[in-house]
């Protein structure tokens, strides 16, 4: 499904250049749960964010379900991201002034859904979160699973291919954060293709594969059974 | 997606309230000064437009050229023009002569009026066709004493009775037939009368010219015409050009050129220089539509400093959308939609504020604007006035935000503000810039009125008072005046040909003894006076005498003031016999030198002047005793002037409410340049407060390590002010030149003017910095007062 290959990233300021990425090439099949993991600055995170389109690559190939994306425009990037990808952050990076259904609606408003299409299709991933109950509520009066679990919500009403997680349990507590995990893995398998960032090893073990990145590069893959 | 884009801006603003606040009434106050400003620019455009065939309605005007005075245009005319155009230019449709307005007594039963009204050609209604509500338009000038009303004064003189065909006795002399009622003359009517008399009428009275008609050399009349359809003005200007020239020999020197003005400009370009229109009341209709447009712009400035420097808060927003696909240009949009949305909100405020101020405005201008609710029109160009306003203020955040990388807003690296911080300043600069140039225009265009103000006038205007003078009031002077003097309230009374406050006449001084050869003859103004005229107006004798008492109208003498003196070049000029147009043939001798009196408009040198001893005059003149009480005076002086005077109603003008009307529009400009820099600057102010809270908020973390370290409260409040005080003062440096390149432009319209002094940009400079300091230092005390444990706890 997705195929890097000698992926590189750059970052230049006036004195000092950074290799975030150092010829990476990472193959990921369709319905893999993948977690990648390493140190701070191993370049985790920049890959994620290449992988979501919300960055490009300086070098190398990125094959997504065969097509060439790698220097993708913003717009067809931004067409890509809103059809195949949802996104799940460490923040959890819902708006403050929209409601619980409201912010799971945003993606649907997007992709061009018609509003009764939407009421519905909210409502089931509402519901598949339990979090139905409080769909009228805005974020601040949530608890921090309960976040997490909207953004879960809005990555997964689109119904994309695949689901880019940075750090997801990275501001909950244990309990929250076992519950995030388990709606991931329920996710993966319905057949959602996930990409994890994550520095906890409980969590990595959530996976089937985890991809260790040291300096840009890959040091290790372990294969979880 | 707009429902969304407008449910997310309606939440951000109540939960921001006090922004919100700020953006909407800062937008709403620009928004309310501009719309008004742009109702009177439109009121003031309207002028005469109304008219059908406006666009083929001319005044006619001539060109003269002398060698001190260059090029200029007068409206003054001869008949046989009026004729000549009528007569040999298939091109004109009508051409209408008529006289210039005067007052004069319309007597009904016991009911009187001393109004304003012309006499004029018999297609002047066919011309300027205002409404006839009563009347046939064909016939209303048959008759030569016959009249036509306005509404008003056929209601004053009649009632509700029909007066069709009713008598009104005009000035005590004739009867004359009502034959039409118009309705009363629009206020955007540059032609102002309450009544018309036919042209014909003028030979019913005693002081009709007989030669008026083949007299070139008499000037005294205003010749309208209206071309045919298809006829342009280009096609005929050429051939009317030496018209006067080719009739007239004795206008010849002049270099007479015929030209005409369109109606559409009579009331904005009424200003020519060389011959040609250069503008008049238009100067001021531009400056206050760029007043408009900076006041506007400053609120919109502060809009988008606002909503730049509180990005931050939506930084997050803007990621997450990004994420979720969209586009910058959707993103863009949702950002102009919300200010749109503040626009329509402001709008709405604004609306209610011109609706409150207007009676002020009114009363201030002297019109009658209103806001046109029920014209489709206005609303129309009010949408497009909001669409262009929230378009203008949104369109510096919406490209701003939509710009935020969407990785580093996400991951909260991003630093929001830092590379808003230069352009942030640029337009504080330039709001502030706007708001101090207006209010160094206040204070120079105030100096102005003030210096002009302070000019000696050369007479004694404290309770002199000036009333018109009729036949029959000419006919009783002596008694008029003995009554008026045996009542023990006047000093004096005189009278004159026309008030101490203006000059109704001019004549040409063609001949006197330094005169060199081949120089050019004198223009003077021309005043006809009684004895005892210069000691009732208080005007100085310098050298020589009055005129006697017991002389009877002495042609032969004149007294003349020192600015004639000094134009004349005459070393002695007691004695001197000069040769005048208004005088024998054999000349006049000076028996007087008056000093210089302002008795026309107090913004140019005093015009070289001829008093003449005049058998009877327009207007009397008198002064009230000191200890007399000016109501009572009034009325028994009232009653002295209707026993002599049964026909008119008693009128009265006091000499200092008459000079004041000088300086009326000087000091509307001064007036509405004063609110609309306040209102610049108060708007800059509560930019300047938000954008102060806002700096002081982001600032939180360092006032608090700053006040752990030590800093006092004295000390944090001048970090946080000197980075705003800094900028006002580059305000102030580009302001005043700009402001004293436009200001400079403006006083050499005035021959007698003030020089700009530094001493005004200085003390501008202060006080902006003042009224900075004044806006900031709440939100800078209120930083340096919070205590650093709770604000670096918060980091």
């Amino acid at each position: 499904m997705i195929k890097i290959t000698d992926l590189e990233k750059f970052y230049r300021t006036e004195e000092v250049e950074t290799i975030a990425l150092n010829k990476l090439s990472i193959d990921i099949k369709e319905g893999e749960f993948v977690a990648i993991m390493g140190p701070s600055g191993c370049g985790k995170s920049t890959l994620l964010n290449i992988l979501g389109l919300l960055d490009d690559p300086d070098g190398g190939s990125y094959l997504f379900n065969g097509t060439e994306v790698a220097h993708f425009n913003e717009r067809k990037r931004a067409d890509l991201r809103k059809h195949n990808i949802g996104f799940v952050f460490q923040s959890f990076n819902l708006i403050d002034e929209l409601t619980v259904f409201e912010n799971v609606e945003l993606p649907l408003i997007y992709t061009g859904v018609p509003a009764s299409e939407r009421v519905a299709r909210v409502e089931k991933v509402l519901d598949k979160m339990q979090i139905m109950h409080r769909r009228n509520h805005y974020p601040q009066q949530l608890s921090g699973g309960q976040q997490q679990r909207v953004a879960v919500a809005r990555a997964v009403v689109n119904n994309p291919k695949i689901i880019l997680a940075d750090e997801p349990t990275g501001n909950l507590d244990s309990s929250n954060g076992n519950e995030v995990m388990e709606l991931l893995t329920d996710l993966n398998e319905q057949g959602t293709t996930i990409i994890m960032v994550t520095h906890s090893e409980h969590d990595a073990r959530y996976s089937h594969r985890i991809i260790r990145l040291l300096d840009g590069q890959t040091v290790m893959e372990n294969i979880m059974i | 997606m707009i429902k969304n884009y407008i449910k997310v801006a309606w939440r951000n603003f109540l939960k921001n309230k006090g922004y919100s606040a700020i953006n909407i009434a800062g937008l709403a106050v620009g928004m309310a000064v501009a719309l008004l400003i742009g109702l009177w620019v439109f009121n003031e455009y309207s002028y005469d437009r109304f008219l059908p065939n406006a666009d083929r309605l001319y005044q006619v005007k001539m060109n003269l050229t002398s060698q001190h005075a260059g090029t200029f245009t007068q409206n003054a005319l001869a008949l046989p023009l009026a004729d000549v155009l009528r007569q040999d230019y298939p091109e004109f449709e009508y051409v209408a002569e008529a006289t210039w307005s005067g007052t004069r007594g319309l007597v009904v039963g016991d009911k009187k009026l001393y109004i304003d009204g012309s006499t004029v050609g018999p297609h002047f209604l066919k011309m300027f066709q205002f409404p006839l509500i009563k009347g046939n338009g064909n016939d209303v000038f048959k008759d030569p004493l016959s009249i036509v009303l306005t509404a008003s004064t056929a209601k004053a003189l009649f009632n509700d009775a029909d007066p069709i065909g009713k008598i009104v006795k005009i000035d005590n002399l004739n009867n004359v037939k009502v034959a039409g009622v118009l309705k009363d003359l629009p206020e955007n009517s540059s032609l102002q009368f309450n009544y018309l008399l036919p042209f014909s009428y003028n030979e019913h009275t005693p002081y009709w010219e007989k030669s008026a008609r083949s007299n070139w050399g008499n000037k005294s009349y205003k010749v309208y015409a209206m071309l045919k359809p298809g006829a342009t003005y280009a096609q005929v200007a050429a051939k009317i050009k030496p018209v006067v020239y080719n009739h007239a020999e004795v206008m010849r020197p002049a270099k007479p050129e015929v030209i005409m003005q369109p109606i559409k400009d009579w009331h904005l370009y009424s200003e020519y220089e060389n011959g040609v229109p250069v503008g008049g009341f238009i100067d001021y209709v531009r400056m206050f539509s760029i007043i408009g447009v900076l006041v506007l712009l400053i609120a919109c400035i502060n809009f988008m400093n606002l909503s730049t420097a509180r990005s931050e808060k939506r930084a997050r927003e803007v990621g997450v959308r990004k994420a979720m696909g969209s586009l910058k240009r959707e993103l863009v949009f949702q950002f102009l939609t919300e200010s749109v949305l503040v626009a329509i909100l402001s709008f709405c405020l604004a609306v209610i504020m011109v609706q409150l101020a207007l009676p002020s405005f009114n009363q201030l201008t002297g019109k009658s604007i209103s806001v046109p609710y029920t014209n489709p029109m206005f609303w129309v160009v009010m949408a497009s006035y909001v669409l262009f306003t929230g378009l203008l203020a949104g369109s510096r955040p919406a490209f701003y935000l939509s710009s935020f990388n969407t990785v580093k807003v996400l991951k909260g690296t991003m630093v929001i503000g830092k590379a808003a911080s230069l352009p942030r300043k640029v337009l504080v600069v330039a709001q502030f810039a706007c708001s101090v140039a207006l209010i160094i225009s206040t204070v120079i265009i105030y100096q102005q009125i003030q210096h002009a103000k302070n000019r000696p006038i050369g007479y004694d205007i404290n309770r002199l008072v000036m009333s018109d003078m009729s036949d029959d009031l000419n006919k009783n002077y002596d008694a008029l005046k003995n009554e008026m003097l045996q009542t023990g309230l006047i000093n004096n009374v005189a009278y004159a040909s026309s008030p101490v406050t203006n000059v109704y006449q001019h004549t040409t001084v063609f001949d006197w003894p330094q005169k060199n050869a081949g120089e050019e003859a004198l223009n003077t103004a021309t005043v006809r006076v009684s004895d005892n005229y210069f000691k009732t107006s208080g005007m100085q004798l310098l050298q020589g005498h009055d005129f006697s008492s017991s002389w009877q109208q002495d042609t032969s003498r004149v007294l003349i003031n020192e600015a004639a003196v000094k134009r004349m070049g005459l070393k002695k000029p007691l004695g001197q016999k000069i040769k005048w147009n208004g005088g024998p043939e054999a000349g006049v001798e000076v028996i007087g030198v008056v000093k210089d009196a302002l008795m026309d408009s107090p913004f140019i040198p005093v015009e070289a002047t001829i008093f003449s001893h005049g058998s009877m005059g327009n207007v009397a003149v008198y002064n009230l005793k000191a200890n007399a009480d000016v109501q009572t005076s009034i009325k028994k002086i009232g009653q002295i002037f209707d026993k002599y005077n049964p026909a008119y109603p008693f009128s009265y003008r006091f000499a200092d409410d008459a000079y004041a009307e000088k300086f009326n529009l000087e000091v509307l400009v001064g007036k509405l340049a004063g609110v609309f820099a306040t209102l610049a600057i108060f708007i800059s102010c509560l930019g300047l407060f938000g954008l102060a809270a806002y700096v002081a908020e982001q600032r939180t973390k360092e006032i608090g390590i700053r006040k752990v370290l030590g800093a006092s409260i004295a000390q944090v409040w001048l970090l946080l002010s000197t980075d705003f005080v800094v900028l006002v003062l580059i305000s102030c440096l580009l302001a005043s030149p700009v402001a004293y390149y436009f200001l400079h432009g403006w006083l050499l319209k005035y021959q007698y003017r003030i020089s700009i002094e530094p001493e005004v940009f200085i003390a501008t400079a202060i006080a902006a910095v003042a009224i900075t300091l004044l806006t900031i230092s709440f939100q800078a005390i209120k930083a340096a007062l919070t205590n650093p444990v709770k604000s670096l706890r918060s980091e």
